[in-house]
């Protein structure tokens, strides 16, 4: 790799003016709830976060949760005094190249490390948690903890899954901040021309405590139909479905009426849940009683293809969908889309014509009664 | 398809019924004396027609069983030169009519077919809407002249206008010819039926595939919803009961019609008030032709129209006075159902990616549009209002016959077929021309007595869906979209015959009707009047219902019937109100009691008996 260098500016008018402190309310608040967000609110908290709420926005059901904003970030390093500390080395490092980053990664994680958020931080995230825990009706709620650049930096911070409680929540919180000074984060940083000092977005949405899960296609997968939705669905977390450890049950569904056109029971044979107490997953077996029957309900199945249907006219495209239906909430807020991505095979082909050419409806109908009609 | 249905000459005759065969036309029988038309009886799939015919035949009701028989088979085989499909061949065993699609299998044939069919049906197609209305005229002058026929008892003497107007006809002659006359009528009638029906439904069905190659598996029922009209005859009784109910509750007779009673008695109250002599007029407006509507399909004699017991509509209208006080939306929600039919249209273009397939779909779009209100009004003219009162007018016959002491009772004339019928007429004239006594009255008591005892066997016969060959694929477009008859439902009907030998099955299937999934207890019912017992959120249970049973939809919460594909009359009104329907189970109302607890997946037309009662 090429040895990027970069200067760590780090004068502090210079900071505040890449991050944009023009004041206003919004701009002071420390969290959101996900609905209160839109898109353009990513300099606020984050291009994760707000994207969160523009689909919130868009009628698409995501776990509930809240975002902690850059200025909360900004917060914590400036009244723990970690950016006067941070000024001092930086200033000392100069030009650095990219073996003394570890050096500046260490530094960092420890001054963060040390730290204690402040109280008025600790109030907000105990506050906004406290909250989450009510609507779902389960204290100490397990929530993740998720990095939200205010600039994409795919894949280079840290996400926490199954946190529990407010201290381990204030914890997890401040380790996701330390996570923008990870040495391949500051590397990435550097070899993108941009400063040392990151603000980041913290979300902190419920862990989808998935009672069933499954992966939903806004086309037929097996002839790239548009007018059907095809559901894979079964029991417990979404790995037994993605990876093909069980068969499912499978829906097709047409699109614009959302009737069931056909139904498939899989065979369901384990499921995936969380280890007590842990966030690692283990595989345990689905009872008879329940193997034997459908595993979504019927008003779950047409709520999920009407969030679906929302989908794939919201980015004008068949898309490929993996949701989980929550145990902990009550319908229709227990669906919740996990993730959401274009479907990548029929969409890439060529549009082709189905039907034969006629000169005109007669000739269509002729050709109709000498073809016949074959029924599978 | 492996399996085999029984022979259809391998049906045992039922004891005590020997003989039956005089009953029906010699041509309806199975028969291997000419052993070339045995071999191909044998090598059809014959189905029974239980969408029409629930029940066995009255000798006389086969009459338009033979209309029908005539004028499709006509129009397919003679005059369209349908390229595919000749017509559909009839048989009656045990009193149940069988049919079987006769296809062109010579594909040189077909080709020959193809620029006659061109040319005739393009006529029509072209000038569908002008044709349409030239045939409501012809039909409209038919049903008027049928009013006016008449049939009084013979005088002791003739009139003297007979003398002083230089007639020269008689009253006996005027007796058999006003007969031949009525039964004419009833046989151009099923000619007018099927000038269009053959047509829109080779329409309908181009639509149907044209749908299916661009988008796989459509369900019919989306588009039926896409093609519905909405200014539907078949709908226009069951408003004018709505219309009538509202009227009663603003002239405050909501209450005195509420009071169950008798339709005469009702009626004699409600001329009491001026308000009630209004009201009576406007059910006198709404009577003709709306009441002509039948509650049962009309092909039986005793299928009676409302005009024939107000005591159904008034029930109906207690009904809907209900629903209304209630606060519940009544009727058909026709802007609602044109709204949601342009929807889906527009949703359906949207997702066409290619312009070819796009003027494809609205081609066959804009042409089953328009076949589309003949294909759903045509059975009001016909199988309705014209059936309704030509039964009426055969009655005016058995009464001559009674009168005559050929019957004891009026309603043993259907026994007689109708060229038994004129036979007895002949019988009865010259013997009145004559001067002396007719054989009729010890002639036909015997006959008609045993007759009785031969129907009553049959009705406790279960006939069997099929008999004979089932082929590879079901091709045939009216079988297909009338009876529902794929070859899914074959492979079930063979399922169910195997089943049918060990215990009674728990679970039955049928084809979806309406979409949805509901649970709940099970109401069988097999004829219009059993409908007063029904109650709120049951599941009707029924051989299949007509037009007129259309108030119950607003009470129940799904429906299942034994006959019937996507097409028929429950699917089609089950879909309008949004309640799970299966359709064409077979035999549900005889495998299910009311009181059973059943649910209905009318995505998958599966019902399952949960709890027996």
């Amino acid at each position: 790799m090429e040895a990027a260098q970069v200067k760590f500016f780090m004068m502090e008018d210079e900071f505040q003016n890449s991050q944009g402190m023009a004041m206003s309310e919004k701009e002071n608040s420390l969290s959101f709830w996900y609905e209160e967000l839109e898109g353009s609110d990513f300099p606020l908290v984050g291009k994760k976060n707000a994207n969160l709420g523009e689909m919130r926005k868009a009628g698409i059901p995501i776990s509930p949760g809240f975002a902690l904003t850059l200025k909360a970030n900004d917060i914590f390093i400036r009244e723990t005094g970690i950016l006067d500390e941070l000024g001092k080395y930086i200033n000392s490092l100069g030009e650095v190249s990219v073996e003394k980053c570890q050096a500046a990664s260490d530094f960092t994680l420890d001054l963060i490390n040390d730290a204690t958020v402040p109280q008025v931080l600790v109030d907000e995230i105990c506050s906004q948690y406290g909250k989450l825990c009510d609507l779902a009706g389960v204290p100490n709620l397990r929530v993740a903890v998720r990095s939200s650049g205010a600039v994409s930096m795919p894949g280079q911070m840290e996400t926490y899954l199954n946190i529990m409680g407010e201290k381990d929540l204030v914890d997890y919180v401040k380790k996701t901040w330390a996570s923008a000074y990870h040495v391949e984060a500051i590397t990435y940083r550097m070899n993108k021309d941009m400063g040392f000092l990151l603000n980041i977005g913290v979300g902190v949405p419920k862990m989808v405590n998935s009672r069933v899960s499954g992966v939903i296609f806004t086309l037929n997968p097996l002839n790239g139909d548009r007018s059907k939705i095809s559901v894979d669905v079964s029991y417990g977390l979404g790995e037994a479905v993605v990876s093909g450890l069980v068969t499912p049950d499978n829906y097709l569904l047409d699109k614009v009426t959302l009737d069931v056109i056909s139904s498939t029971k899989g065979a369901k044979e384990i499921q995936c849940v969380y280890n007590e107490g842990g966030s690692d997953i283990k595989e345990v077996a689905v009872c008879e009683e329940d193997r034997n029957r459908f595993c979504l309900q019927r008003d779950e199945l047409v709520e999920l293809c009407k969030v679906s249907k929302t989908i794939d006219r919201y980015y004008g495209k068949p898309y490929d969908i993996e949701f989980g239906i929550d145990r902990d909430l009550s319908f229709p807020s227990n669906i919740i889309i996990l993730q959401v991505r274009p479907e990548s095979v029929w969409s890439k082909k060529e549009a082709q014509a189905k039907t034969e050419k006629k000169k005109d409806a007669m000739d269509r109908i002729v050709g109709q009664l000498i073809t016949g009609v074959r029924f599978k | 398809m492996s399996g085999k249905f029984k022979s259809p000459h391998d049906i045992p005759t039922i004891p005590g019924t020997e003989g039956w065969e005089r009953m029906y036309p010699y041509n309806y029988q199975f028969s291997k004396e000419d052993p070339e038309r045995g071999k191909y009886e044998d090598e059809q799939l014959w189905f029974y027609d239980g969408l029409h015919y629930p029940e066995p035949h009255y000798p006389f009701d086969l009459i338009w069983d033979e209309a029908w028989y005539l004028a499709l088979s006509q129009n397919n085989t003679r005059t369209f030169l349908m390229p595919p499909a000749n017509g559909i061949d009839h048989r009656v065993v045990n009193g149940y009519v069988y049919i079987t699609p006769v296809g062109v299998a010579d594909p040189e044939e077909i080709g020959e077919r193809v620029p006659v069919f061109m040319k005739r049906a393009g006529y029509y197609y072209e000038n569908w809407d002008s044709l349409y209305a030239e045939w409501k005229v012809k039909v409209n002058k038919l049903l008027s002249d049928l009013e006016a026929v008449s049939f009084k008892p013979l005088p002791e003497v003739e009139d003297e206008s007979v003398v002083f107007e230089n007639k020269g006809t008689g009253s006996g002659y005027h007796l058999l010819t006003e007969y031949d006359e009525l039964i004419n009528m009833g046989l151009t009638i099923w000619q007018y039926h099927f000038e269009f029906l053959n047509l829109g439904y080779a329409a309908y069905l181009t639509f149907i595939n044209t749908a299916n190659s661009i988008f796989p598996d459509i369900p019919i029922s989306t588009l039926t919803k896409m093609v519905s009209g909405i200014d539907v005859v078949l709908y226009r009784p069951d408003a004018e009961l709505i219309r009538l109910a509202k009227l009663a509750i603003e002239e405050n007779l909501a209450d005195e019609i509420l009071i169950e009673r008798d339709a005469t008695e009702m009626m004699a109250a409600l001329e009491k008030s001026s308000a009630g002599k209004y009201w009576l007029d406007e059910l006198e407006k709404s009577r003709y032709p709306w009441f002509w509507v039948s509650t049962g399909t009309g092909w039986y004699h005793h299928h009676k129209s409302w005009n024939d017991d107000l005591n159904i509509p008034f029930s109906s209208i207690r009904m809907h006075i209900d629903a209304i006080n209630a606060g519940k939306e009544v009727g058909r929600p026709t802007e609602k159902l044109l709204a949601e039919s342009e929807k889906i249209v527009e949703e359906y273009m949207a997702l066409i990616d290619n312009d070819e397939d796009r003027v494809a779909f609205e081609q066959a779009l804009g042409m089953a549009k328009k076949v589309f209100p003949y294909v759903e009004d045509h059975c009001f003219y016909v199988e309705n209002w014209f059936h309704s009162v030509f039964w009426n007018k055969m009655r005016q016959v058995a009464d001559i016959l009674v009168s005559a002491g050929f019957i004891k009772d009026r309603e043993e004339i259907w026994l007689m077929k109708r060229g038994e019928i004129k036979e007895a007429l002949w019988d009865y004239v010259t013997a009145w021309a004559t001067g002396v006594k007719s054989l009729g009255p010890s002639y036909w008591g015997k006959e008609l007595e045993w007759r009785k005892g031969v129907i009553a066997k049959f009705q406790e016969w279960t006939p069997p869906p099929a008999l004979g060959t089932p082929p590879d694929v079901v091709t045939e477009p009216f079988s297909i979209m009338l009876w529902g008859v794929t070859t899914g439902t074959l492979k079930n009907w063979l399922k169910g015959m195997e089943a049918a030998v060990g215990a009674p099955s728990d679970e039955l299937m049928g084809s979806p009707g309406s979409s949805g999934l509901v649970e709940g207890k099970a109401r069988v019912i097999k004829t219009v009047e059993g409908l007063a017992d029904l109650k709120e959120g049951e599941i009707l249970v029924a051989t299949t219902t007509s037009p007129s049973w259309a108030p119950a939809f607003t009470k129940i919460a799904g429906c299942i019937t034994d006959v019937g594909g996507a097409m028929c009359h429950a699917a089609i009104v089950c879909r309008e109100y949004g309640l799970p329907t299966v359709v064409g189970t077979g035999n549900g109302t005889s495998v299910i009691k009311t009181g059973d607890t059943i649910r209905i997946d009318g995505d998958q037309g599966s019902v399952v008996i949960v709890e027996r009662a």
